[in-house]
């Protein structure tokens, strides 16, 4: 990791800063938060601190899961939802049809979502930009049409899945249910953000992945199958997303096209990876979490999700206006005081009557 | 005895009405470096996209080692030995010296990446910024972090694009002083450059391409003496008398 002193507050610093001068001690910061998550059901969480937990974890892990295409490798999916219900559909009709156990049933999903994946990833990812996202979106959009259409997906009357943890696959001890969901999803997700971490900063797949993203002829011609990387790319996110939407399906114990393939979704994980700030690794945790919560706490205080859609509005105009790089790039230093100034100032331009 | 590691026969690349490489017939003898020059728009970059595979030749074929290469993409001849850099420098920008190096797909003969990419970047006296972001460097720094990543692949051929375009004399001095060193040690050079003092210490052999088609091959005196190059460069000479009557 590279060293960024002074980018941090002072208070913060002194906490994560080692002794020995060598940059932050980021370790230390993350075991704390790494025992904080283990710990928090015993530590007086009830149903809905546990329910909103559940929440935020599910969506960091989908922020980081679209990150990875989409921050990483550059390439804007505007389809990646349609895998989060292909995972959940996949995962309902093996425990609803097959009767299988839940562990089964999601490794069946992510198996679905990688080869989903793949079969739509070698026509689409010929294209680019604005192509690539239509492409991708019109996917998800047959999916979901599809899915009310079909007698296996319980058209549109959706499926209904067994609510008790003797579905899970593994006898367990006789503890609330949301604690053994607040576990399931905790694992998925920090699978989800550590594979990330692994591959994508500290493993010459994300060095490649990069150099596909900023410039493909240059990676071509350093040897570099550009083609199969960002189908493996394309495939790895694709599959997480699946495998997530078949955690959500165990959780939610229903299944509806009309929530599980809605295009809100994927709306969602687009924002918070944007907001967080794309193509890190912070940048989704930290906008999962946040936006996350402002969903759930404008929906306390405003009653609907029409306020909600305005702030979100709101806050990618500012994100995209002011700090293209995100929460992370203004954290990190990349994007600055003076650089929101001449952000401003050139917007002020604009409206300027000559 | 010369050996032959590059061979193009009737090469020919047309975009709609244009034919940017023209039948072009060359042949490159291993440890040579080969100055290729042209006015603009002649058809040297064309060339180098044919050569590297991010151009499909219409007509023609091109043997490498021993192997026809027509078809293969790009990254396939980059492994198989023939590397190249572009005219406009592209580092990827989001990334470390050291990590553009890491990014390559070294042959396996390669077995520690990481040592190889610190002897290169000692060897082309870089190694002191190896942990910048490439976004930061210079102009002349991201020259030579191309010929660094370059070096990975441990080619057997480098094709260069106007290595000394845009790079101060002294670091242009030193760019080439490398490529001097790995031709030395048996790395064959192709290069594209429009400086004629560079093109007359370097080149082995100079090819001369006007209007797609080759129309001359020598050394870089014999070249530059010759009335067709001097004709594609400066224009014909008329005899006034004649044209006013």
């Amino acid at each position: 990791m590279s060293k960024r002193e002074g980018s941090l507050p002072p208070r913060l610093e002194s906490i994560v800063y080692t002794a020995d001068g060598d940059g932050y001690d980021w370790r230390l910061a993350w075991g704390i938060v790494a025992v904080l998550l283990v710990a928090i059901p015993w530590l007086g969480a009830g149903t809905f601190e546990l329910r909103i937990l559940i929440g935020v974890l599910m969506w960091i892990g989908l922020a980081q899961s679209w990150n990875m295409i989409g921050g990483y490798a550059g390439y804007l999916d505007f389809g990646h939802g349609a895998y989060f219900g292909i995972g959940a559909f996949v995962t309902g009709i093996a425990m609803v049809s097959l009767s299988l156990p839940f562990l089964p049933a999601l490794v069946l999903a992510g198996i679905f979502g990688a080869v989903f994946a793949y079969a739509i990833g070698v026509p689409t990812l010929r294209l680019k930009g604005a192509y690539f996202a239509i492409a991708t979106w019109a996917f998800a959009e047959a999916m979901r049409q599809l899915a009310l259409l079909l007698d296996i997906t319980g058209g549109t009357s959706g499926l209904t899945l067994p609510s008790t943890m003797a579905a899970f696959g593994i006898p367990l001890p006789d503890l609330p249910r949301v604690i053994y969901l607040y576990y399931i999803m905790l694992v998925l997700s920090v699978g989800v953000v550590v594979l990330t971490y692994v591959l994508f900063e500290h493993h010459e797949f994300g060095y490649k992945v990069k150099a596909v993203r900023d410039n493909e002829d240059a990676a071509e011609s350093l040897g570099i199958d550009a083609t199969r990387i960002k189908r493996q790319v394309y495939v790895l996110s694709c599959t997480t997303a699946a495998v997530l939407g078949g955690a959500y399906a165990f959780y939610i114990t229903f299944v509806h096209p009309q929530e599980v393939l809605d295009s809100m979704i994927t709306a969602q994980m687009v924002i918070m990876a944007l907001v967080g700030g794309l193509g890190t690794i912070l940048g989704p945790i930290i906008g999962g979490a946040l936006i996350f919560l402002l969903d759930r706490l404008s929906a306390l205080y405003f009653g609907s999700d029409t306020m909600y859609i305005s702030l979100m509005g709101l806050l990618i105009m500012l994100v995209v206006l002011f700090a293209p790089d995100g929460i992370v790039g203004l954290l990190t230093g990349e994007t600055d005081a003076s650089d929101i100034r001449s952000n401003l100032n050139s917007l002020l331009e604009k409206f300027k009557f000559q | 005895m010369t050996e032959t590691v590059l061979e193009t026969t009737n090469l020919t690349k047309r975009f709609g009405a244009l034919t940017a490489n023209d039948d072009i017939s060359l042949s490159v003898d291993r440890g040579e470096i080969r100055g290729i020059i042209g006015p603009n728009g002649s058809g040297k970059t064309t060339l180098f996209n044919n050569l590297t595979g991010f151009y499909t030749p219409d007509e023609g074929s091109i043997v490498f080692d021993g192997t026809d290469i027509t078809e293969w993409e790009p990254h396939r001849i980059a492994r198989a030995g023939m590397a190249r850099t572009f005219q406009i420098v592209s580092p990827f920008r989001n990334m470390t010296v050291t990590q553009n190096l890491l990014a390559v797909e070294a042959p396996d003969s390669i077995e520690d990446k990481h040592a190889r990419a610190r002897e290169i970047l000692e060897f082309l006296e870089i190694d002191h910024i190896a942990d910048n972001e490439a976004r930061g460097m210079s102009g002349g720094q991201q020259k030579l972090l191309e010929l660094a990543r370059v070096l990975m692949l441990d080619p057997d051929c480098i094709l260069l694009d106007e290595p000394s375009a845009g790079v101060n004399p002294a670091l242009e001095k030193r760019i080439l002083d490398h490529i001097q060193e790995l031709n030395d040690d048996g790395t064959t050079f192709i290069m594209v450059e429009h400086d004629m003092d560079v093109m007359r210490t370097i080149a082995d052999t100079v090819t001369v391409l006007d209007q797609g088609q080759l129309i001359a091959e020598g050394s870089f005196d014999e070249v530059t003496g010759n009335d067709r190059v001097r004709e594609a460069y400066l224009g014909r000479e008329v005899d006034l008398e004649e044209v006013l009557g």
